[in-house]
């Protein structure tokens, strides 16, 4: 044993992306209360000198703000984005402004006015419920912008960091994530957060080795030393070995296979991606994707005063389906209501959005009008154009809601023809995501061509424990007995109703799920683009016969623990 | 001068309204200022104090304003309120 090698640490986590990389740690902490002296006595202070201070401080927060948000639209999207602009009226407010004058007046430097003025606000919404109390966080990170400004603390930028960095957080924000540059950064790694949090979807898109949910021992890792971040085995390794080292650097990708794969007895199996802008097409074509299995259209609706038009939609559409010739492009109708808010519409602050009105009930209620637009631009798009075209309705939770839909589409239909506009009538399916949609998949399955299984809601709603909350994270795992019991009810349902059955949530890209997948039944399987190629190579060591026999015991395990233990013995 | 306005958007003086609310009374040169009916009357140029009004959907709130243009904010203000979130 070298030196070298007995300082060597191995911290457990969860893998977001299937990645390594190694750098030098540096920890990230945003909310770092900056704690300041006592300040002096009101005489010496010169209250002029302060409010130029103030102001100065305020323009440069402005300026920060400013690049920050124009960063975020540009790699994340304009709907993250939209926090730096409440961050902004925030540092603008006139109570605000005016408490700090009242500070400065009253013989404080300008850093202790601003902690003064904002102590109030920020308790005021902190009580408040919900949505409110958000709020609280917004204001604190202002409170915290001007205080390092004023006090020339140091901030770690994410946008420009050292090549080579690991990034240690308590917590990554998704605007925070957005900002990691993936030349830059070799990874990162995070106490809170699980393989669903939007951090880690992020990560995911940018390409970054990521481990989350590490827990509070993170803390043990000092700056500046060398780490790993296996984001494959969902570790974080401290003074790495040599050879811990050459493995995070060469990493384990795998040969992107252009051609659709089928298992090694001969078994095809659709391995699309998953998209959320026209930009990422392209990445998707470049891993290997056989087609577009999510393509999420509320990109098009958002950071926008109005609505998009028809036309407008028509040519995205084609674009999508014109990058995938050969394959299949699945189009899901806006999905809002949950979490996403947009503009124009007229979305009530709801306690507990994701039980309330979004994704279909939206499209049948007040977002109609919208949805039969959406409709109309889809039904034109798939007319003359060489790949499949597919439409899902998302949130389904009754016949009913899938019947109007289905109706819609016939009468937009009908429309077109007596317009004598070419239409080419999609495939029509649904997400499966609500408890009860498993339950009725096989009515639901004979009334349209396909059904796609998206696991991070259906865990949400099978398990009762939302994404982003951490104290129940555990429970957020598709590898509970519960939730692969619904998986299997669906795709008995896909088969009763003689569709064909994906799935679309982040299960769907864990490689060393890719088996059991398989072996449940489903059809096609759609994800990041990230992991394609190494989940076409899982399926092509895939034995049917095999998998089905484990699929089996997982779904008939009492336990998580048991279904683990199901997964490894095979 | 003064008027007594019904808030109809969905979301109440909150979020996306509110933030609307406080963008356009600041380009007025008005003095302009918004209560609740019966709570003393707070600056509608602050996100702060217009959200911390936590006026909701079909609550009237009155809106004061002295200057030379208190007549065009109000009609502005009164509009927007008036407006149900999807058409603005």
């Amino acid at each position: 044993m070298t030196a070298d090698e007995s300082d060597t640490r191995t911290f457990e986590g969860t893998g977001a992306t299937p990645l390594a990389g190694v750098g030098t740690a540096r920890w990230y902490d945003p909310t770092a209360e900056t704690s300041l002296e006592e300040p002096p006595p009101a005489d010496t202070v010169d209250a002029d000198d302060e409010r130029d201070r103030f102001e100065s401080a305020r323009d440069r927060a402005r300026e920060e703000l400013t690049t920050e948000r124009d960063r975020t639209a540009e790699h994340v999207g304009e709907e993250e984005a939209a926090v730096f602009d409440a961050h902004r009226q925030f540092l603008d407010d006139p109570q605000i402004t005016d408490a700090v004058e009242d500070g400065i007046d009253d013989g404080l430097p300008a850093e202790h006015a601003v902690d003064r003025a904002f102590a109030d606000p920020i308790d005021q919404f902190a009580e408040m419920e919900g949505r409110m109390a958000e709020r609280a966080d917004d204001l604190r990170d202002v409170r915290n912008r001007l205080l390092r400004l004023l006090t020339d603390g140091e901030r770690v930028d994410l946008a420009s960091l050292p090549t080579g960095t690991v990034v240690l957080a308590e917590r990554l924000t998704p605007s925070e994530t957005a900002q990691l540059d993936p030349d830059r950064v070799a990874g990162f790694a995070t106490v809170l957060g699980g393989r669903t949090s939007h951090a880690a979807i992020f990560a995911r898109s940018l390409a970054i080795p990521a481990v989350v949910g590490v827990g509070g021992d993170l803390h043990e890792i000092d700056a500046d030393t060398d780490v790993v971040v296996d984001g494959e085995a969902g570790t974080v390794i401290v003074e790495p070995t040599t050879e811990e080292r050459k493995r995070a650097q060469c990493d384990r990708r795998v040969d992107v296979r252009d051609d659709p794969v089928a298992t090694a007895d001969g078994r095809p199996i659709e391995v699309a991606a998953n998209v959320g802008t026209i930009a990422e097409l392209e990445g998707a074509v470049a891993q290997g994707a056989d087609g577009i299995g999510l393509f999420r259209t509320e990109f098009l609706f958002l950071d926008r005063a109005e609505p998009p038009t028809e036309d407008e939609q028509v040519d995205v559409y084609r674009e999508a389906l014109a990058a995938f010739p050969d394959g299949r492009v699945v189009v899901r109708t806006l999905d809002v209501g949950g979490d996403k808010p947009i503009p124009y519409l007229d979305q009530p602050e709801s306690e507990n959005p994701f039980l309330g009105q979004r994704g279909i009930r939206r499209s049948l209620g007040p977002d109609a009008d919208l949805f039969e637009t959406q409709l109309r631009a889809l039904l034109r798009a798939g007319a003359d154009q060489a790949g499949i075209l597919s439409v899902m309705f998302p949130m389904v939770a009754t016949v009913p809601e899938l019947e109007a839909a289905l109706e819609t589409v016939d009468s937009i239909t009908a429309d077109l023809e007596a317009d004598g506009v070419p239409v080419e009538r999609p495939e029509l399916g649904l997400m499966i995501e609500t408890p009860s949609a498993a339950l009725l998949a096989g009515e639901l399955a004979e009334r349209v061509d396909f059904l796609s299984i998206g696991t991070n809601d259906l865990t949400q709603y099978v398990m009762a424990a939302a994404r982003e909350n951490d104290r129940v994270a555990a429970l957020h795992d598709p590898r509970e007995p519960a939730v692969l019991r619904a998986i299997e009810m669906t795709v008995a349902g896909a088969a009763e109703g003689d569709a064909w059955v994906g799935m679309c949530g982040e299960m769907a890209g864990d490689p060393d799920l890719t088996r059991l997948l398989v072996g449940l039944g489903l059809d096609e399987v759609s994800m990041s683009a990230v992991t394609i190629p190494e989940v076409k190579a899982a399926v092509t060591e895939v034995e049917t016969g095999e998998a089905e026999a484990i699929a089996d015991r997982a779904t008939a395990a009492p336990t998580r623990a048991a279904v683990e233990d199901a997964l490894r013995d095979s | 001068m003064e008027r007594t306005v019904t808030v109809v958007p969905e979301a109440g003086l909150h979020a996306r309204p509110a933030a609307k609310f406080v963008e356009t009374a600041n380009e007025f040169d008005a003095d302009i200022e918004v209560a609740t009916t019966d709570g003393k009357p707070v600056d509608a140029a602050s996100m702060l104090a217009v959200t911390g009004l936590t006026a909701k959907q079909g609550e009237d709130v009155r809106i004061i304003a002295e200057g030379t243009d208190a007549e065009a904010a109000l009609d502005a203000l009164e509009e927007l309120l008036s407006t149900p979130e999807s058409e603005t």
